[in-house]
């Protein structure tokens, strides 16, 4: 009896099912339209006649294309009739690329449709035998409100992402494993699969590509790290001054730091930027006040232009943290404050015993997202020094500030070294999903979501 | 007199206040000036000035510094004798001003003694002991006192920080409203000041600003309420419902959100070109409206902290749960609505990069980020430098304003977005 009752999964659905439920293996939505939902199992039948057609007039064509990513150079090639040489079109590998993982992400969607439609019609069938109630049409248009909701509410976002993230992305991850560089621009030169050779020549080679990559990740580690916890500590304590008793005018000091948060970042980056400049205000200023004899050169040598990018970072990210921390310092029970005073620790073992234990148990999981935020903070390099300087020791177009995003975006700017620019894509993907899941490991608000409700 | 007690002060810094000023007060009778211009102390040189011919304005920031170090001991010394809470007062903001007038020492100081006739290329680290000490000791002075006198030390450090933040924002106004065109100018505050920066920019035939801002006012506008509706949409789904596929759905999320945004916008434009939408500002809407929902972790942390008993109670009344959706959580969730809306409609005007790559060289749809940055371009800045500050201030200004008036809400939501 148990038995009967249990819900069939994929496969018994076929093995146990009638010839209705079995059929709709293969033609999708019969199972409805036996049990009564005509129009939905009518639904499916078309999307799956649509998907087919395109599979045949097209697909077939994009994905086996896919294989090869074009074989004929666009070039002079011989007419025999007219007997003369004359410009042929050609492949172009990147639209065969392109088009072709649009032709697998369709087939993606209707292998989810298939699953859909076989479940439904289980579905169905279960209710039937069961003696359920079985929606029609209108009932089920009608559910999207309320127990379907995240059918209607979900399925903009889902398509906009497939289209415009999902598709791409795609794209550009198989790219990692072609090589479409400056050496290979359709339609003129095709480009072709080369496995893994691209993560051999950034990572293991004594290439100038794996002499750049090396010291551009550490720089980044460097850079993530520092920018990071200066900000981090900068702010916290900014905001326990700014909260600290006997201050007056909290709002004031507040609204000082904030306003710097409300100009758009490239406005000021791109300001400080010039006034760093050799000839720019800083260093007309520090002459003129006898600082130092000549202009210091801030953002074109390699050193000063490190530590001038995490000075200016500290400027624009204090007062993120200290708005952040402003609001969890309230929360902290007074009592606790109150008893150590008793007991005579003075303000800075406070902060060491309390206020610091406290904040960094609630920040941690804040702490790992900002620090893979800063590994791949574009602004703040690339509107500032542009990863200047250059050097010759490094692959054309980066620079000693260039940090992996900033190289990224240069090789597909400027250099059209794509398959680079993708295999260093998914080489900060590995590094960012490290760091996400030791942050999963360490903090409860993420396993546990249930928590607050 | 150490074993007394007065109410509002703590008698036990006294001592200490004493000491720094009676030090600060010795540092006026050591070397100031560099080896090569005699050694004087500060007095001498603030002697020497006065007598001299062409000596600058702000010697008197010199003057000052030593005619309130002197006042600051003296009352530091009355305030010995006669303790009492308004002597303490007093002290303290003559020694504030004291302090004051030594750190403009630190920038003016070499102005002082070059036009003063006293050195030539004076450089600050070759000043002699006495300016340093006078400088250390003039801090150490005023945080003893204003600890003596139970004033939070905080104000020192926030002024200080206050000013350096201020700085590039005061360069950026000030630059806005500079007659004197161009980047390279050896001055900090203009010799006149104008407002036609402001006019040009919106009358400058070479560069339509008045359309890439209302450009930019469309996409800020039409993104506000798309990505808003996308992003309270999902969280809610996401928060308040159970569906199979939830989580593999939202680790998907996750897992894309790793990659770095831009490393597929070169496809990304491929495709917006093959729907034949690239370089019009409709592709910009919509492809922020596509990622929208991507960012929907804040908001659904924040649903999260709803009670679940609420929507409960309204599925026992009969409420559907689009119902609960607009008549019960979107009531609830005021402040971070205004969050999200305050984080996309500043990234509408700060999103560079994809709007760069989309537009190309159609200026005509350009936003104004991408504009501002092709007037700072290296073969355009020295003529557009005066007129991209102006840009930037009537850009930063609205959204500042915005800023500082939202502050709460924008509290609320970075706050929830790290709770345990």
């Amino acid at each position: 009896m148990d038995r009967e009752y249990k819900r069939r999964n994929f496969i018994t659905t076929f093995t146990k099912g009638d010839i209705f439920s079995k059929l709709s293996y293969i033609f999708c939505g019969l199972a409805n339209i036996r049990y009564g939902q005509v129009v939905k199992g009518l639904l499916f039948l078309l999307l799956e006649v649509c998907y087919f057609v395109f599979l045949f007039t097209t697909g077939i064509n994009l994905i086996h294309n896919l294989t090869t990513l074009g074989e004929h150079e666009q070039g002079m090639a011989y007419n025999e009739a007219l007997g003369i040489y004359e410009m042929q079109a050609g492949d172009n590998s990147m639209i065969i690329l392109l088009t072709g993982v649009v032709a697998i992400v369709v087939t993606i969607c209707f292998v989810a449709i298939w699953l859909f439609s076989i479940s439904s019609g289980e579905n169905a069938r279960y209710n039937h035998d069961h003696g359920h109630h079985i929606n029609n049409f209108f009932e089920d248009v009608k559910s999207l409100t309320n127990e379907n909701i995240h059918f209607l509410l979900l399925a903009i976002p889902v398509v906009g992402l497939l289209i415009f993230t999902f598709t791409p992305l795609i794209y550009m991850i198989l790219m990692a494993f072609t090589n479409y560089d400056n050496e290979h621009q359709p339609p003129g030169h095709l480009f072709d699969w080369v496995a893994l050779d691209n993560f051999k020549t950034l990572l293991l080679s004594s290439d100038k590509l794996s002499q750049t990559f090396w010291p551009v990740l550490g720089w980044t580690f460097i850079w993530g790290i520092f920018a990071t916890f200066s900000c981090y500590f900068g702010g916290m304590i900014l905001a326990m001054i700014i909260n600290s008793k006997g201050i007056e005018f909290k709002k004031f000091w507040r609204t000082i730091f904030v306003v710097t948060m409300g100009i758009p970042a490239f406005i000021s980056l791109k300001v400080v930027g010039t006034m760093l400049g050799e000839k720019g205000i800083f260093n007309v200023l520090i002459q003129k006040w006898g600082w130092t004899a000549s202009a210091v050169p801030f953002l074109t040598q390699a050193n000063y232009a490190r530590v001038s990018v995490i000075l200016v970072n500290f400027w624009i990210g204090v007062p993120v943290t200290m708005l952040m921390v402003s609001g969890i310092l309230m929360n902290i029970p007074a009592e606790l404050y109150e008893s150590a005073r008793i007991d005579g620790a003075n303000p800075f073992v406070i902060f060491r015993k309390i206020t610091f234990p406290y904040m960094l148990f609630v920040t941690t999981p804040y702490l790992i997202a900002n620090l893979i935020g800063n590994f791949n903070n574009f602004s703040a390099i690339y509107f500032l020094t542009g990863g200047g300087p250059m050097t010759l020791d490094y692959y054309k177009g980066a620079g000693k500030t260039d940090l992996l995003v900033t190289w990224l975006y240069k090789l597909t700017a400027d250099t059209n070294d794509y398959n680079l620019a993708a295999t260093i894509g998914i080489l900060i993907f590995i590094i960012s999903a490290t760091f996400t899941l030791i942050t999963f490991q360490r903090s409860g608000s993420m396993k546990n979501e249930e928590g607050f409700q | 007199m150490m074993n007394k007690t007065v109410i509002g002060l703590k008698l036990e810094y006294f001592l200490r206040a004493l000491v720094a000023v009676i030090l600060s007060f010795v540092s006026l009778l050591i070397p100031f000036t560099s080896k090569e211009a005699g050694s004087k102390n500060m007095i001498s040189t603030a002697l020497s000035l006065l007598s001299a011919d062409g000596a600058a304005k702000i010697s008197f920031f010199l003057y000052l510094a030593v005619i309130l170090t002197v006042a600051s001991l003296v009352l530091g010394v009355i305030s010995y004798f006669k303790t009492g809470v308004k002597i303490v007062k007093a002290w303290m903001f003559v020694q504030i001003f004291a302090t004051f007038f030594w750190t403009t020492l630190l920038f003016a100081v070499k102005i002082i003694l070059e036009e003063g006739g006293i050195e030539n290329d004076f450089l600050l680290k070759s000043a002699g002991i006495g300016f340093w000490t006078g400088l250390v000791t003039a801090y150490c002075s005023l945080v003893f006192i204003m600890k003596l006198a139970e004033v939070n030390v905080g104000y020192i450090v926030l002024t200080i920080l206050g000013v350096m933040w201020m700085f590039p924002i005061l360069w950026i106004l000030l630059t806005a409203l500079r007659a004197e065109q161009g980047y390279y100018v050896g001055y900090f505050f203009p010799k006149h000041l104008t407002l036609k920066n402001f006019y040009d920019l919106f009358h400058n035939s070479a560069v339509p600003f008045g359309k890439w801002w209302v450009n930019t006012m469309i996409v800020a506008i039409c993104g506000c309420i798309l990505n808003t509706l996308i992003v309270l949409g999902t969280a809610f789904v996401l928060s308040r419902t159970r569906f199979s596929g939830r989580k593999p759905f939202m680790n998907i999320l996750m897992i894309i959100g790793m990659f770095p945004g831009f490393m597929s916008m070169v496809a990304l434009y491929n495709i917006l070109k093959g729907l034949g939408l690239n370089q019009s500002i409709g592709a910009l809407i919509i492809v922020g409206a596509a990622g929208a929902a991507m960012g929907y972790h804040i908001t659904k942390g924040y649903f999260d902290t709803i009670p679940k008993a609420i929507d409960e109670a309204a599925i026992i009344d009969g409420a559907s749960r689009l119902q609960i959706f607009t008549r019960i959580t979107i009531p609830l969730s005021k402040s971070i609505i205004v969050y999200q809306v305050l984080g996309t409609f500043l990234g509408a005007w700060s999103d560079y990069i994809f709007p760069r790559l989309l537009f190309g060289d159609r200026q005509s749809s350009y936003t104004v980020a991408v504009g501002l940055f092709w007037m700072t371009d290296f073969r355009r800045i020295d003529s557009y430098y005066t007129q991209f500050a102006a840009g930037a201030v009537v850009i930063a200004l609205p959204i500042v304003i915005l800023f500082i008036w939202l502050q709460r809400f924008y509290v609320e939501g970075l706050s929830g977005s790290v709770k345990g």
